[in-house]
């Protein structure tokens, strides 16, 4: 069966540019989203069993989106993917929950190592 | 007023590169006053001479009293990076950067183009590497100080009619210090950034 | 002897180029040094490279200067530095040793990280001096004009206080910030008594130095955010930011003792002068600063027909209906 994986990012060429550098072999349903509000929806229709975050967004922004996710059952791998290269910005999402940050632009090499190490894609 | 200046697809990469250059800047910045910024989500908008005063109020407040750097870069690209600072926020800033004695007006200069510097810097730095072109840029100079901001610009004195202007803020999450950091790419060079945008699409 | 091809013209070009140009390693040690910095330093580049910069030139702001290479080897930039902050990094002599009138050659620099392609680290730092004297001078003389037109545009040539086209401005600008933040504004209107006098006894000399004095005498007894300034003839103004109508009297009252005093000197003679003085006060029935103007105008007047060398004032009467 595929993993269903959710992208969240309000750039849609940056949805591009992560779904891109997915590992090719990898049988994922993707589902995308343009902003925090969007992703917890889809997140509470178990469409996200993996989550690729940015962390500025309009509407609901990444960190407000980790702290919901936290409050609820919390069954999801979360990777931030974002601009914001500041080492505590990373720390701060790693606190939150999230597996594994990625620094835009992504290295697709990068996230194959990431869901290899939580053993998501093997 | 026309907004399709560049397509839309143009615009979310325009958006997607220059967040990714600001992140870069407000890393450095955060690596020189040892604080974590806050970056906002870049603002992308096309604006017209006569307007340029009242679309930059709307970005950072009408009422604010401003001082401001601003930094030429050419190239393949040609424009004009502005970073206007809130006037408050300047004082901390000095604090931060370690000066303890009174701020003379010259190093509070000093201070502004370097912080600049190291924003304008990085950022346009990011953009040439997604981009793949090559950009020098010219030394920063204080183009305004404590000025309202609906008179930062003398659009009598400039030669455009339309111009996109890039903006994210940089905030301290402690403190009160600010900087808007603006980038004006007037219409002469919009035909070749647009260019450089679509080869940046078209390699995803 | 090399072969004159173009990859050799570079060296030939960086020190034959009238800029200063030279590299440091990242322990501050020269690597290269051009022969503009050989001019201007003295030192001659086999001296210098390999050298600790810092050794060579004590006379360098270390400081300053670590903290900028640091800062372009951290974040891998450029850094610029201006003479309008900075006006030199070395001290070197400039080439107006007649008509300067500076110190030092003054210097705008860009500071290069070079990275090495292979390792993408950076190992040196490219320092590049340009001499901008010239234009620092043209700069200082260009300001220094300005300087000295603003204030004669807003100075009154005989008495050097401010000349009433400043009062007007000021009015407009004192006016609408009472008016908005309803901070209390007063005004002085005096006039010196018998003027016509003096000028017709002691010739328009005397008359001159009788105005003159009026400037020295009043100055010292006003706060440096009110205006003073020589509304025409022989009628002074004193405007009054956040000061009640008392206070403003008390002024009014310390500038007519002050007049009255002793008499001015004159070469051997001795003028007597006195003034009138009106004053008045910002209400809310006060719609425009003319209005105000207006009013310390005629409480001027009254102290006129009350016999003259006195104070008087006005408000505005609550019920009126100004035209």
């Amino acid at each position: 069966m595929s993993t269903p994986i959710l992208v969240v990012d309000d750039s849609a060429m940056a949805r591009k540019m992560l779904i891109k550098a997915l590992p090719s072999s990898w049988d994922v349903e993707i589902t995308q989203a343009a902003n925090g509000l969007e992703a917890v929806d889809a997140y509470r229709a178990g469409k996200a069993e993996v989550m690729f975050l940015d962390l500025q967004m309009p509407e609901m922004d990444g960190y407000e989106v980790l702290e919901k996710v936290r409050q609820e059952d919390f069954n999801t791998f979360i990777i931030v993917v974002s601009a914001d290269v500041q080492p505590l910005a990373q720390q701060r999402v790693k606190e939150m929950g999230a597996i594994a940050f990625v620094k835009k632009p992504v290295n697709p090499a990068e996230i194959e190592a990431i869901l290899k190490k939580f053993g998501v894609f093997l | 007023m026309t907004k399709k200046i560049l397509t839309s697809d143009q615009r979310d990469a325009l958006q997607e590169v220059t967040n990714i250059a600001m992140g870069q800047a407000g890393a450095s910045l955060a690596q020189v006053l040892g604080e974590f910024v806050q970056l906002s989500v870049p603002q992308i908008n096309v604006i017209e001479l006569e307007e340029i005063n009242q679309a930059l109020a709307m970005l950072v407040g009408a009422t604010t009293v401003v001082s401001a750097v601003r930094q030429a870069f050419t190239g393949a690209l040609r424009g004009e990076a502005v970073a206007i600072f809130d006037q408050e926020g300047c004082i901390e800033l000095a604090e931060l950067m370690g000066y303890e004695k009174e701020l003379t007006p010259k190093a509070e200069q000093e201070l502004m183009l370097d912080v600049a510097n190291v924003l304008i810097g990085a950022c346009i730095k990011g953009i040439t590497k997604l981009l793949q072109t090559d950009i020098t840029f010219s030394p920063p100079s204080v183009m305004a100080k404590n000025m309202p901001i609906g008179q930062l610009m003398h659009p009598s004195t400039m030669e455009w009619k339309l111009a996109l202007v890039t903006e994210v803020n940089f905030a301290l999450e402690k403190g009160r210090f600010t900087c808007h950091l603006t980038q004006f790419w007037p219409e002469s060079s919009i035909v070749s950034l647009a260019e450089a945008l679509d080869k940046f699409i078209e390699s995803f | 002897m090399l072969a004159w091809n173009p990859s050799n013209l570079l060296p030939v070009l960086i020190d034959n180029i009238d800029t200063g140009i030279f590299v440091l390693d990242t322990e501050f040690n020269v690597v290269l040094w051009n022969r503009f910095m050989v001019s201007h330093s003295g030192k001659h580049s086999t001296d210098v490279i390999g050298h600790n910069i810092f050794d060579m030139f004590p006379e360098l702001p270390k400081k300053w200067f670590e903290k900028k290479i640091q800062s372009v080897l951290l974040l891998k930039n450029f850094s610029f530095t201006s003479w309008e902050q900075r006006p030199w990094l070395f001290p070197f002599a400039h080439n107006r040793p007649i008509t300067g009138g500076i110190d030092y050659m003054q210097q705008n620099c860009v500071l290069m990280p070079l990275e090495n392609p292979s390792t993408q680290e950076i190992e040196f730092i490219s320092v590049v001096i340009f001499d901008v004297t010239d234009t620092a001078l043209y700069q200082k003389q260009l300001s220094e004009a300005l300087n000295e037109l603003e204030q004669t545009s807003i100075t009154d040539g005989l008495t050097r206080i401010y000349n009433r086209r400043h009062l007007q401005a000021s009015f407009n600008l004192e006016f609408s910030r009472a008016n908005r933040h309803k901070f209390p504004l007063s005004m002085i209107m005096f006039d010196l008594d018998h003027f016509k006098k003096i000028n017709d006894t002691y010739g328009h000399p005397g008359g001159d130095e009788v105005l003159r004095e009026v400037a020295k005498r009043v100055k010292p007894l006003v706060r440096t955010e009110d205006v003073f300034g020589r509304y025409g003839g022989e009628e002074f103004c004193v405007l009054m930011p956040d000061t009640t109508l008392e206070g403003a009297i008390a002024v009014a009252e310390r500038i007519r003792s002050v007049l009255q005093s002793v008499p001015v000197q004159f070469g051997n003679l001795h003028i007597a002068m006195s003034a009138s003085l009106g004053v008045s006060t910002l209400t809310s029935e006060i719609r425009t600063h003319q209005e105000l103007l207006q009013l310390a105008d005629e409480s001027l007047y009254d102290a006129k027909h009350n016999g003259r060398n006195c104070v008087s004032s006005r408000q505005m009467p609550v019920n009126s209906s100004p035209a």
